[in-house]
């Protein structure tokens, strides 16, 4: 009796440490696979999106509107709002496009004006037309966890490789650990200078993803601005044809 | 010829047709921009003269259907000496998108713009100056556009001349190398009647180029202007444009260029707001220098500053700016224009005989509403 009694006994104390042990491997992610279960949310073969940025500083604000078609590697952003109303941008990898509307023109638009704001906004055409993955630009790390706003989340940090063109030198990611969704995200230069942070408002699950259709971008070297971009409408994985992303089609 | 003389009433039937046999009639929509400015102008004894001015850009914007597209703009606005109220059809065509071709009918913008403040070898020269649109990138022109690939095409313009019997030909191809935007063309200007002077016809090739070059963007373009039983003249411009972002997060934006041509050919590049002393030593060649200095001060407002000058002479342009975003529709403008230059020099204040007289400065204030 007393030997039945020692072995319950060491297999109820085996049976927890197991437990923990299994519990406490499901928790130890590293930075990849945290990072890439979030670009598995995030990114996507194809999507149309309509979409409103409203810019403020101090008491006045400008709202732009405009419709968005994206794939890996290249975008199209037309402008409906009255003052840039058939304004469109085509973006196809490092290179940048414009057509002006009134001359019907097409003019290339040079490599320094990417990381600037996108119609006087706080996101640069990089933040919005960026189609690459993170894991390729950055390498990521998990510096702690920790709560935002209610929501358990890992924080990583992720530093620029070498050869890469990015607009941020190094990220500080607050990823929510169910949904693996960027909730909040500082953007800093290489001198270490913080330049922007980033805050999703609103996430709704669409088409099986979650999607910040609510954010805000905070110029962090200006007092008193920020951009709020939210998405009215989105859609994914749709086909998009073969001239859809060309000189061609900006006319 | 009979074609030409009834081209506009021909394509104005067929859309009218088009638009009233289809279903989209309904989602038309019109917007534009409402302008309405004060031009002061300072003579060289310092009188200033003002002239109220008012203009309406007003476009019908209709959705495309069946692979066509139906554009129509109109530019409405006031003689600033005369106060006579005046138009312009800026668009009035139909384009119909063929499977390996593209054809345009009708009143159209026909610009072969690549970035830069002046352009030597544009389809009409003096279309855009100094980042001032004119309106003689206005034609009504057939153009045919084939796209060889996704950043290459070849296009293929014939334009009616109101000052002309003859058609003006253009044709312009277009590619990407190496992240460079290359373009070349060719232009045929028919014979034309000006006031009672005929200018004899005239032909001219241009190739442009645009790309990077570490963190400067850079440009180019070069135009041989044909002359019949002389000599062809050789003109070229280089340029580049450079960000720089402070500390406070502003931004300065920097573009400058330099323009060679002969001065015979300055007049049509630098348009109607420039028309400088340009009737005597024709045969000179003119080396310009241009500048441009934009800066952010926020989201909503910013200031520039350009300037021209005559490197032969020292003459300058000078043209200071500034431009607020007052809320979402509503823009504030005010640019000035001042001339800096001795007797007889390009951009001076003395003229030839039969030339215009110049004015020493030009003050504009505006307001801009978009709808």
């Amino acid at each position: 009796m007393k030997k039945i009694k020692w072995f319950l006994l060491i297999g109820i104390t085996v049976s927890i440490l197991f437990s923990c042990l299994i519990v406490v491997t499901a928790a130890e992610m590293t930075a990849e696979e945290i990072i890439n279960k979030r670009d598995d949310n995030e990114y996507f073969d194809t999507a149309q999106m309509e979409a409103e940025m409203i810019i403020v500083s101090g008491s006045r604000k400008i709202i732009k509107t405009m419709d968005a078609l994206t794939d890996k590697k290249n975008s199209l952003v037309e402008f409906t709002n009255s003052q840039d109303r058939g304004t469109k941008f085509l973006k196809r990898e490092d290179d940048l496009w414009m057509f002006f509307p009134d001359a019907e023109e097409i003019i290339k638009i040079s490599g320094h004006m990417l990381n600037q704001g996108m119609m006087g906004s706080d996101f640069s055409y990089q933040d919005v037309m960026e189609a690459d993955k993170l894991t390729d630009l950055y390498d990521f790390e998990i510096i702690k966890e920790e709560e935002f706003e209610g929501r358990p989340c890992y924080v990583l940090e992720g530093i620029a490789r070498e050869g890469v063109k990015v607009s941020y030198y190094r990220r500080v990611s607050w990823i929510d650990k169910e949904r693996f969704i960027g909730l909040k995200e500082e953007l800093y230069a290489e001198s270490g200078r913080i330049l922007k942070e980033t805050k999703a408002n609103v996430i709704e699950e669409i088409e099986g993803r979650w999607v910040p259709t609510n954010s805000v971008m905070e110029n962090k070297l200006r007092k008193n601005t920020y951009t709020e971009f939210t998405i009215t409408q989105i859609s994914f994985n749709m086909e998009i044809p073969e001239e859809t992303f060309s000189l061609q089609n900006l006319r | 010829m009979i074609v030409k003389k009834y081209f506009k009433i021909i394509v104005l039937f067929i859309i009218f047709f088009l638009l009233g046999s289809i279903s989209i009639s309904a989602k038309v929509d019109i917007g534009g921009e409402l302008a309405v400015s004060l031009i002061n102008i300072i003579d060289n004894e310092g009188n200033i003269s003002a002239y109220p001015q008012a203009s309406l850009d007003l476009e019908l914007y209709i959705p495309p259907f069946d692979n066509n597209q139906i554009k129509s703009a109109v530019y409405l606005y006031t003689n600033p000496t005369t106060g006579q109220l005046d138009f312009m059809f800026k668009k009035l065509y139909l384009k119909h998108k063929f499977d390996k071709l593209h054809l345009t009918l009708g009143r159209q913008p026909i610009s072969w713009s690549f970035g830069s403040m002046l352009n030597p070898v544009d389809f009409t020269l003096g279309s855009v100056v100094m980042d001032e649109e004119t309106g003689s990138k206005y034609q009504t022109a057939v153009e045919a556009y084939i796209p060889l690939n996704w950043n290459s095409s070849v296009s293929l313009v014939a334009a009616f001349s109101e000052a002309s019997q003859d058609i003006k030909w253009g044709l312009r191809g277009r590619t990407m190398i190496e992240g460079y935007d290359l373009t070349l063309n060719y232009v045929r200007e028919p014979e034309i009647d000006f006031m009672g002077t005929i200018i004899p016809p005239s032909q001219r090739i241009g190739f442009t180029t645009k790309g990077d070059l570490g963190p400067l963007g850079v440009y180019g373009a070069l135009g041989y202007y044909f002359k019949d039983n002389d000599n062809g003249n050789l003109a070229y411009l280089i340029g580049g444009d450079y960000s720089y972002f402070f500390e406070a997060g502003n931004k300065i934006y920097f573009q400058l260029e330099y323009l060679s041509m002969k001065k015979e050919n300055l007049s049509s590049i630098l348009g109607p707001f420039f028309a400088g002393n340009v009737t005597n030593n024709l045969n000179e060649n003119i080396g310009l220098i241009l500048g441009m200095a934009n800066y952010e001060i926020d989201e909503f407002s910013q200031i520039n500053l350009m300037a021209i000058s005559n490197l032969n002479d020292g003459s300058i342009i000078v043209i200071p700016g500034y431009r607020n975003q007052l809320s979402n529709n509503l823009s504030f403008n005010l640019s000035t224009g001042i001339y800096f230059g001795k007797e007889d020099t390009l951009f001076g204040s003395n003229v030839s005989e039969g030339a215009q007289q110049k004015p020493k400065g030009m003050i504009s204030i505006g307001l801009t509403y978009s709808f």
